[in-house]
């Protein structure tokens, strides 16, 4: 019941994938963001394309959720570099080719990241990425 | 002409990376030197550089969450409860009013205070109407959801998605002004909200969370300083800002370095950062940023 109304709520003021990326985010993540992420063929092993910058503060949990549409020919991962421009974390595991669809993040050096996005062998795709904090 | 714009362009992006890029040689954020774009350039910063600042400041839920896991308990003392959103005469009033009482949302929302946060709704909609971008409000679903608590995460995605939406129609609609002052509002309401809180509760996670405040100020100053010479109003805001910079001015962050170590949970990855940041402020200089936020926030709330 409250999960309907939950859907219901998002739908009304979004489009109904971010509603569903937030509930996926779990009971003990709080929403603070979202990126709608809508991206055509790109080269296969390209940088992200899309990129967007938010600040992240020391002594916070942070959750990175990843939500792919089911038309989607890629999985969506993402990047999160710190301001001098190092990989912080990457959902897609290069060795093994695992996309995770959540990470969470202990976050110890507060400044501003920046998170790119892309869909798995630069494929087309639709998805969105949620920015939550744990409670 | 073409080709100026491009110059133009250039040099606002240069100005932007220099000001994020301003701790990366050394194990010290200090500010730039250039405090702020030029008037002319900043006018002309991209609209994806703009979105950028606007997502950099904190949200006041998250300062709100800190305050809750350091177990301080909620005061509506915090809140602006003297701003009238009957009484806000000019544009400039409102918008800078629909910010802080968003802060003053996201707060109540955290500590879910529904009847607080009903009132301060219906004031959020009278301003949001002054300024005809109450259409980005759906009132009623925000209502029931205050009341409804067991739906804290649906009311804050949708409290922050009508900001959100809000912030992009004013930008894109030549009211970049007007959405400067909203996100204005919203960090200068949390900064005082987290400072009066370390008066009565000094924590020092919390004390590190104002130090670290230096990090985004300047780009609050940017994106006020295209209307710093729009009006009275604005030139005292952009005054204030500096003050606030000035006591920021030789609060120390430092960087120790480490690498991020990983571990595969629940089907998903845990990222633990060993890179660390490090805030140097004495108490005194605590206490300096204290009260001069609360001399700005109270002399804006006042006024309006």
């Amino acid at each position: 019941m409250l999960i309907t109304m939950g859907i219901m709520t998002y739908g009304q003021s979004s489009d109904p994938m971010v509603g569903k990326c937030i509930l996926n985010a779990g009971p003990d993540a709080r929403y603070l963001k979202d990126f709608r992420v809508q991206l055509g063929k790109g080269p296969e092993n390209g940088e992200p394309r899309f990129r967007a910058q938010m600040s992240l503060w020391k002594n916070t949990k942070y959750r990175f959720s990843m939500c792919n549409s089911e038309d989607s020919e890629g999985k969506l991962y993402l990047y999160l570099k710190d301001d001098a421009n190092k990989v912080v974390l990457s959902s897609f595991d290069q060795k093994t080719g695992k996309t995770y669809s959540f990470i969470d993040f202990i976050c110890n050096k507060s400044g501003i990241y920046q998170l790119s996005y892309d869909f798995s062998g630069g494929m087309k795709g639709s998805g969105v990425g949620v920015v939550s904090m744990i409670k | 002409m073409k080709g100026k714009s491009v110059l133009i362009l250039f040099i606002a992006l240069f100005l932007v990376s220099a000001c994020r890029n301003s701790s990366k040689n050394s194990s010290e954020f200090v500010f730039p030197e250039a405090d702020s774009v030029p008037v002319g350039e900043a006018e002309k910063l991209s609209a994806e550089a703009i979105a950028d600042i606007s997502r950099n400041i904190a949200s006041p839920v998250e300062i709100a969450n800190l305050l809750q896991t350091l177990s301080v308990p909620f005061s509506p003392d915090y809140l602006a409860s003297s701003v009238d959103a009957n009484n806000q005469p000019t544009a400039f009033d409102k918008a800078l009013a629909l910010g802080i009482l968003g802060a003053d949302l996201g707060y109540l929302n955290m500590y879910e205070k529904t009847g607080t946060s009903i009132n301060i709704l219906s004031d959020i909609r009278k301003l949001a109407e002054g300024l005809k971008v109450g259409q980005f409000f759906d009132f009623e679903a925000l209502k029931k959801l205050s009341l409804n608590k067991s739906n804290l995460d649906s009311l804050l995605f949708l409290s922050i998605d009508s900001y959100n939406q809000i912030d992009k129609y004013l930008r894109e609609n030549d009211r970049g002004h007007l959405s400067a002052l909203m996100i204005i509002g919203v960090w200068l309401e949390g900064q005082h909200l987290a400072t009066q809180v370390a008066r009565q509760y000094p924590d020092p996670i919390l004390k590190d969370r104002i130090g670290e405040q230096k990090i985004i100020l300047n780009d609050l100053i940017m994106l006020a300083s295209p209307y710093c010479t729009r009006d009275s109003e604005f030139d005292s805001l952009c005054k204030y800002l500096q003050d606030i910079k000035e006591k920021y001015r030789e609060i120390k962050i430092t960087y120790t370095l480490g690498e991020p170590v990983s571990v595969e949970k629940n089907g998903g990855l845990v990222v633990e950062q060993t890179e660390t940041s490090n805030v140097e402020m004495t108490d005194a200089q605590l206490a300096a940023i204290t009260e001069v936020t609360r001399n700005i926030r109270d002399r804006l709330v006042i006024n309006n």
